[in-house]
C-alpha cells in the first residue's frame, strides 16, 4: 500500500465509520473497483485497520470528553450503590447494557462472519440491504409521527415528542448493542443500524446517533486495543499508518460534529438512498468489469 | 433463590470459564484452534463476570 493509498483509505474510514453507509463496505468496495493492487488479505493489513479504528475511537473520546467523564462517574457510582439516580447514570448503564452483546457477539462471531461476506459482491449486495433497514426505519417513525398527529408539523415540534438516549428501555439498549453485530458484514453499518435502532427505540434523531456514536466508542477502541500486538509485527510500516488514523481520526470528528447537526432536522432517508445506489452502481461495475 | 444470588453464581462461572480460556484449557469457538492461550476470550469472560456482579448489586434486597 503506497502513502497515498494509506491516506485515502484513513480518510475513507474515518468518513464513513459515523456515517450511516458502512465503512467495511466502502473498504471492501473502493480497493476493487479502483482496481488497487493491495490485498485486504495480507497480514499488515489487519493491524491498519486498528489503527484506523483506533483514531476513530479517540475521535469520539474527545468529541465527548465531557459526557464521558460524567457516565464513567456516574458507572461506578450506580454500579457500587446499586442503583440508578441520575441520567448521566442511568446513560452509563444503557451503554454497558448496549456493549455486551456487541463484545459477546464479536469475540465469537466477528472472524467467521467477515470471512464468510468478505467479497465485493456481498459488500455491495449488503449495502443494498443496509439503505433497505434506514428506510424501513424511516419508515416506522413516520408511522409513528401520524400515530401522534404531528403530520405536518414543523421538524423540530415532530422530533420533540420523542424521547433522548438516558431514556431508552434497556431492553431496547440490549437490542441496539446487539445490531452492532451486524456491522461484521461488509456493507452493513454499524451507526445505520444502531441509528434505525434507536429511532425505532423511540429516540429523537440527534439522540440516537448520539447514543450510537457513544455506543461505537468503547466497541471499536476495546476491538482495536485488543490487537495492538499485531501493530509491533515485522514489517509494518508504523509512522504512515499514524499517519493515517490521524486522518482518519480527523474525518471521524468532522463527520460526527456533520451528523449531529444534520440530524436536528434531516433523517436516515438520503443515507438510505445513496446506499441503495452505491450498491446497484458497485455491483453493475463488477459485473461487468468495468 | 433470589436473582441476586443468581448473578453471583453466574459471575462465578463466568470467572472458571475466563481462567480456563486463558490458560488454553477450552478451546470452544476460537478462531485459531490450539493456541495455548485465548486471552480475548478470557478479557471477555472477566468483563461478563464484572458485569453479572453489578447485576447482583443491583438486584439485591436494599434496606432502607
Amino acid at each position: 500500500m503506497t502513502l497515498l493509498q494509506a491516506l485515502f483509505m484513513g480518510l475513507l474510514q474515518g468518513a464513513t465509520e459515523l456515517f450511516p453507509v458502512s465503512s467495511l463496505g466502502h473498504a471492501v468496495l473502493l480497493p476493487s473497483l479502483l482496481h488497487w493492487s493491495f490485498k485486504q488479505s495480507d497480514s499488515s493489513f489487519l493491524p491498519f485497520l486498528v489503527l484506523l479504528h483506533i483514531g476513530t475511537a479517540i475521535a469520539l473520546l474527545i468529541l465527548y470528553r465531557a459526557q464521558w467523564v460524567s457516565i464513567i462517574r456516574g458507572f461506578f457510582t450506580a454500579a457500587v450503590r446499586g442503583s440508578i439516580t441520575s441520567d448521566s447514570e442511568r446513560l452509563a448503564m444503557l451503554l454497558m447494557t448496549g456493549t455486551l452483546p456487541a463484545a459477546v457477539l464479536g469475540v465469537f462471531l466477528e472472524s467467521r462472519i467477515k470471512a464468510l461476506f468478505a467479497s465485493p459482491y456481498a459488500a455491495a449486495a449488503f449495502l443494498i440491504v443496509n439503505g433497505g433497514v434506514m428506510l424501513a426505519a424511516e419508515l416506522l417513525r413516520r408511522r409513528a409521527e401520524r400515530r401522534a398527529s404531528l403530520d405536518g408539523r414543523p421538524r423540530e415540534q415532530q422530533e420533540e415528542r420523542f424521547t433522548d438516549a438516558a431514556h431508552i428501555s434497556f431492553t431496547a439498549a440490549a437490542i441496539v448493542g446487539a445490531c452492532q453485530a451486524l456491522a461484521f458484514i461488509p456493507g452493513i453499518s454499524r451507526s445505520g443500524v444502531t441509528i434505525a435502532g434507536g429511532l425505532v427505540g423511540g429516540l429523537r434523531h440527534t439522540e440516537a446517533a448520539r447514543f450510537s456514536f457513544l455506543l461505537a466508542t468503547p466497541t471499536i477502541l476495546g476491538a482495536g486495543l485488543l490487537e495492538v500486538p499485531l501493530l509491533f509485527a515485522r514489517g509494518v510500516p508504523l509512522a504512515e499508518y499514524v499517519l493515517a488514523a490521524v486522518l482518519s481520526g480527523v474525518a471521524a470528528y468532522g463527520s460526527a460534529r456533520f451528523l449531529l447537526r444534520y440530524f436536528r432536522s434531516g433523517r436516515l432517508d438520503p443515507y438510505g438512498w445513496y446506499c441503495i445506489g452505491a450498491g446497484l452502481i458497485a455491483l453493475a461495475l463488477l459485473t461487468f468489469n468495468l | 433463590m433470589p436473582l441476586a444470588a443468581l448473578f453471583v453464581v453466574l459471575a462465578i462461572v463466568f470467572v472458571v470459564v475466563g481462567v480456563l480460556y486463558a490458560f488454553g484449557v477450552l478451546q470452544i469457538a476460537v478462531s485459531d484452534p490450539g493456541s495455548p492461550h485465548h486471552y480475548t476470550h478470557a478479557i471477555l469472560f472477566a468483563v461478563l463476570a464484572v458485569a453479572s456482579l453489578i447485576a447482583a448489586n443491583f438486584t439485591r434486597p436494599k434496606t432502607v
